[in-house]
């Protein structure tokens, strides 16, 4: 079934000028693009390729020089669409003399919740941004990765449907950076769309249904990550205990089979994995030095 | 106290300026529009230009009307907040210093230490708090802009509208707190600087001299207090053994006699009267020439200020204060009269010498005159003068205690030449020629029934009886005093109410131009517009050419000419270009003029220092002055928010 349609650009153009009119940028080109209800997108590219204009494009604080962006149907200069919609920008450019309670109450305020629903949804989102220990301090003392959970949780305030995230994890230590991931792809599972976009490819791969790939404001590659990603040309086989003669014999099959053999080794885990794994150990057992973490999580992992 | 420009009645006020605000208002809409409209044209063609403009102008007006005021709220605390947590009331702490220190420099022998006290922390507030005012307000949109603080803002359902009019209100919000506190405090620093008191010994008091006594009448007698702010008081206690204070640089004191063992004692009591709310009532001032035709104003001696006009003494010139709307009411046995003419001497002589002058009063319909006292005058007249010998018009003039009585049809020149007299109607003249005829020396004049007309009208005549000497007079030099309004509301609410409305041009000023310019230029542009309106009135002359010498580029030619002002150019080519471009400058001008605020007119500060009320119309007239400004202000604010690309 074809799902609803929640952003729609038709030959999106943004052309940075000067103050004489002359042109300087041509920082997005004819960009046509549809994101349906409850997928994640990501958008990616280089610095410099249009990934931040397009959402500016998108939540209406730039104008377009040519075409049209609909987001919830509506023009993207409208700002009643804003009622549906959360924003998290690159950097959490959020009121350094408030504190986090302060902050959220000022951004319920602006999507006019009542206080009693406005009280809860703060207490809420402090904790699933777990920053209950640090409600009252003024943001300006916030590290860089706590800046950016509030700047989370002030984004989903409004319950928004469609979340636009500027570098998500941009900042972030590992654990915080999962954390968002498990978060982003929680909401997706609530229906929500998400539209990130971001350079950490690691991140994106993670949690994207589709992507966009973005260089010099043009439209490169777009589709499902996991047809984008896929070799169709390649086998990949897996397999645990086995002898120096079985793998002999297995290579010999794949010859006889005409098949040509890349690589044959043990498989290593990604950093990410490895980091998580010391941590939880850490956290499990405070006090002790984690042995043998690599080996175990590579074994245990089996990706 | 001098005013130049005088408050005109709110109801004859309001039809004229609400009509040319309007016009201005639509004026520049539709410059705006069309401006807009030709940009949109040429950029995407006729088709779309048109619609872009009618979007353009059902979303204004949806900005405007669905506000949200639970947003402009939640918008305003937070500039408000930001306002306080960035520490801004270091300026009021300035403030407070200020005062602190001011006492090292107030002198308080000065002549009127109350005008002097009241005028500096007028100023003393107004200055630190307009200066804050202007730098939040140009700074903080910019700043906001530059942070990208407001990309989460404009990402909710925020109108430009509201976030325009939050900054606005909050930071009124917070300025009115500091203008409240700093009232107080400045309210107290007055009462509290100018209170003392005097001492008064009894072996200071000497007995009159060359009194002619009364069997059994006590000896009357005269002392001076001692010296406390720089002044003594002369004490006078007359032969029934009443003591009096005179007064002293605009105040006074009781005094108590005391009767113990060890002899008379003399306390004396607070200071009063140096705190007050003068609730004058005005006439309108119209002038006599010397041959005795009315004039609209009088001689100029050649003084570059023109506030006042001069008549000449000796001659039929008088100045006419004509007063409308008085009820026997109003005054218990006498009418009070407050004068201060400026003297203008051809001969000096004894410049000790007072010039001489009369006060008549004469009733308009019937011209019946009654020529009430004459008076003195100096280059100024001092308070002790006028307290001790206040002019007043008795309610009841005795025959043989006026100077004279007469009936008096005053003289214009028509148009045609000829001349026009008033009163015309035989009958009404008849009725005051019988009335001045039957008067006898104990019959008396009744004001209210023969001079004062019955809706309440009656001039009051002033003129100078020494020939060679000038009387200058403006309409507010001479008055009927009311009784006094309250000092502390005055002080407290009207005076400050002033700086409040000065204020909220500010703000409303820079938030508007923050709102397109970078804090800095926003700031040279508020003060640029606030500034150009204290010039207001001389640009309305230029613009209106009654300022003589034409515009810049003919006063350029006459400049290099070393051309006088007064004389024509000679009709040269050059000239008539020169004088067609300043058309052209005069339009702009005008318009220029029409739209600054005349800043300075908010200002009450001489009300209140001089001991004058602000009156109820002043302030009406002032607020919705104020608002005119604000609301159109407000406007462009909004609209060059909405135009501007946030993310730019």
């Amino acid at each position: 079934m074809q799902q609803e349609i929640v952003i729609e650009t038709r030959n999106l153009t943004k052309i940075y000028r000067d103050f004489w009119g002359r042109q300087k940028v041509h920082a997005l080109k004819a960009l046509d693009l549809e994101i349906r209800k409850g997928e994640i997108f990501g958008l990616l590219g280089p610095n410099g390729s249009g990934k931040t204009t397009t959402l500016k494009l998108l939540l209406g604080l730039l104008f377009p020089t040519s075409g049209q962006a609909l987001v919830l149907g509506r023009d993207a200069t409208d700002v009643t669409k804003n009622e549906r919609i959360g924003y998290l920008p690159e950097e959490t450019y959020l009121y350094r003399f408030l504190n986090a309670v302060e902050t959220l109450d000022f951004y319920g305020r602006l999507f006019n919740i009542p206080t009693a629903l406005r009280r809860q949804r703060i207490a809420d989102l402090i904790d699933v941004v777990g920053l209950n220990w640090a409600k009252r301090r003024q943001l300006k003392e916030y590290s860089k990765g706590m800046a950016r959970r509030i700047g989370l949780a002030q984004a989903l305030i409004n319950d928004p449907e469609l979340i636009l995230l500027d570098e998500p994890t941009t900042g972030l230590d590992p654990i915080s950076s999962r954390d968002m991931k498990d978060l982003i792809l929680k909401l997706r599972d609530m229906g929500k769309t998400i539209v990130m976009c971001s350079h950490l490819l690691a991140d994106v791969e993670d949690v994207c249904d589709r992507v966009g790939i973005l260089y010099q404001g043009e439209l490169k590659e777009l589709g499902r990550v996991d047809t984008l990603l896929k070799m169709h040309d390649m086998t990949e086989i897996r397999a645990s205990g086995l002898t120096k003669e079985a793998q002999e014999e297995i290579k010999q099959v794949i010859e006889r089979h005409g098949g040509q053999l890349v690589s044959v080794g043990t498989p290593t885990t990604t950093l990410e994995e490895l980091f998580l794994k010391v941590i939880r150990q850490s956290e499990a057992h405070p006090g002790r030095r984690v042995r043998g973490a690599g080996v175990e999580a590579g074994v245990s992992d089996g990706r | 106290m001098v005013v130049e420009n005088p408050v005109p009645p709110f109801s004859s006020w309001i039809g004229l300026a609400s009509l040319t605000w309007l016009l201005v208002v639509l004026g520049v809409a539709l410059a705006g529009l069309l401006l807009g409209f030709l940009i949109a044209l040429l950029r995407h063609g006729p088709a779309r230009a048109v619609r872009l403009t009618g979007r353009a102008i059902a979303g204004a007006v949806e900005d405007l009307v669905r506000m949200s005021p639970r947003r402009v709220w939640a918008l305003a605390s937070l500039a408000f907040r930001e306002a306080v947590r960035r520490k801004v009331l270091v300026g009021f702490l300035v403030f407070v210093v200020i005062l602190l220190f001011a006492s090292w420099f107030l002198d308080p022998d000065s002549d009127e230490p109350a005008r002097l006290y009241m005028s500096f922390v007028l100023t003393a507030s107004s200055y630190p708090l307009l200066l804050l005012v202007l730098l939040l307000s140009v700074f903080s949109i910019p700043a906001d802009i530059r942070s990208r603080t407001l990309h989460t803002v404009v990402t909710k359902p925020v109108r430009p509208s509201e976030i325009v009019l939050g900054r606005m209100l909050g930071f009124t919000l917070l300025g009115t707190a500091l203008l409240a506190v700093m009232a107080i405090i400045s309210y107290v620093f007055v009462v509290r600087g100018l209170a003392h008191t005097h001492s008064l010994a009894a072996e200071n008091l000497r007995p009159v001299t060359q009194v002619h006594l009364a069997p059994g009448a006590a000896q009357p007698m005269v002392g001076e207090t001692d010296k406390v702010h720089g002044h003594k008081h002369t004490v006078r206690i007359d032969s029934a053994g009443n003591a009096r204070v005179e007064p002293k640089r605009r105040h006074w004191h009781e005094i108590f006699v005391e009767q113990t063992a060890g002899g008379t004692k003399y306390r004396i009591g607070p200071e009063q009267g140096s705190l007050r709310a003068r609730v004058p009532i005005y006439g309108k001032l119209s002038f006599r020439d010397r041959e005795g035709f009315d004039a609209k104003e009088g001689i100029s001696v050649g003084y570059e200020w023109t506030y006042r006009s001069y008549i000449q003494g000796g001659s039929p010139a008088a100045a006419i204060w004509t007063f409308e709307r008085l009820r026997p009411e109003m005054f218990r046995d006498h009418v009070p009269v407050e004068l201060n003419l400026e003297v203008f001497r051809t001969h000096k002589g004894n410049m000790e010498r007072q010039v001489l002058g009369s006060l008549g009063v004469r009733n308009p319909d019937t011209g019946l005159f009654v020529s009430v006292t004459n008076f003195q005058s100096n280059e100024f007249l001092s308070d002790e003068e006028r307290a001790i010998q206040p002019l007043s018009i008795p309610l009841l003039m005795v025959r043989k205690k006026v100077a004279g009585i007469d009936v008096i049809q005053r003289k214009s020149k028509t148009p045609e030449g000829g001349v026009a007299l008033s009163p015309n109607d035989p009958h009404r003249l008849k009725e005051a020629q019988d009335l001045r005829s039957q008067l006898k020396e104990e019959d008396a004049v009744d004001l209210f029934r023969d001079v004062v007309t019955r809706d309440g009208r009656m001039e009051i005549w002033v003129q100078c009886v020494e020939p060679g000497q000038y009387f200058g007079a403006a309409q507010a030099d001479l008055y009927l005093p009311a009784p006094d309004a309250s000092f502390m509301l005055n002080f407290l609410v009207k005076g400050y109410l002033g700086i409040w409305l000065q204020m909220l041009l500010v703000i409303g000023f820079g938030v508007m131009f923050s709102t397109f310019l970078s804090g800095p230029v926003a700031m040279i542009a508020t003060i640029g517009a606030l500034v150009g309106g204290l010039f207001k009135p001389f640009m309305v002359k230029l613009a209106t050419g009654e300022q003589i010498g034409g515009g810049p580029i003919e006063a350029l030619i006459r400049l290099v000419q070393q051309q006088n002002l007064v004389s024509e150019l000679a009709p040269t080519l050059g000239a008539e270009v020169a004088q067609s471009l300043d058309v052209v400058y005069r339009v702009g001008l005008r318009g220029m003029a029409a739209v600054l605020p005349s800043f300075g007119d908010f200002s009450y500060a001489n009300f209140v220092a001089d001991g004058f009320n602000i009156g109820a119309n002043t302030l009406l007239v002032h607020g919705v002055e104020a608002l005119a400004y604000f609301v159109p202000v407000f406007v462009a604010g909004y609209l060059f928010m909405k135009m501007r690309e946030v993310a730019r």
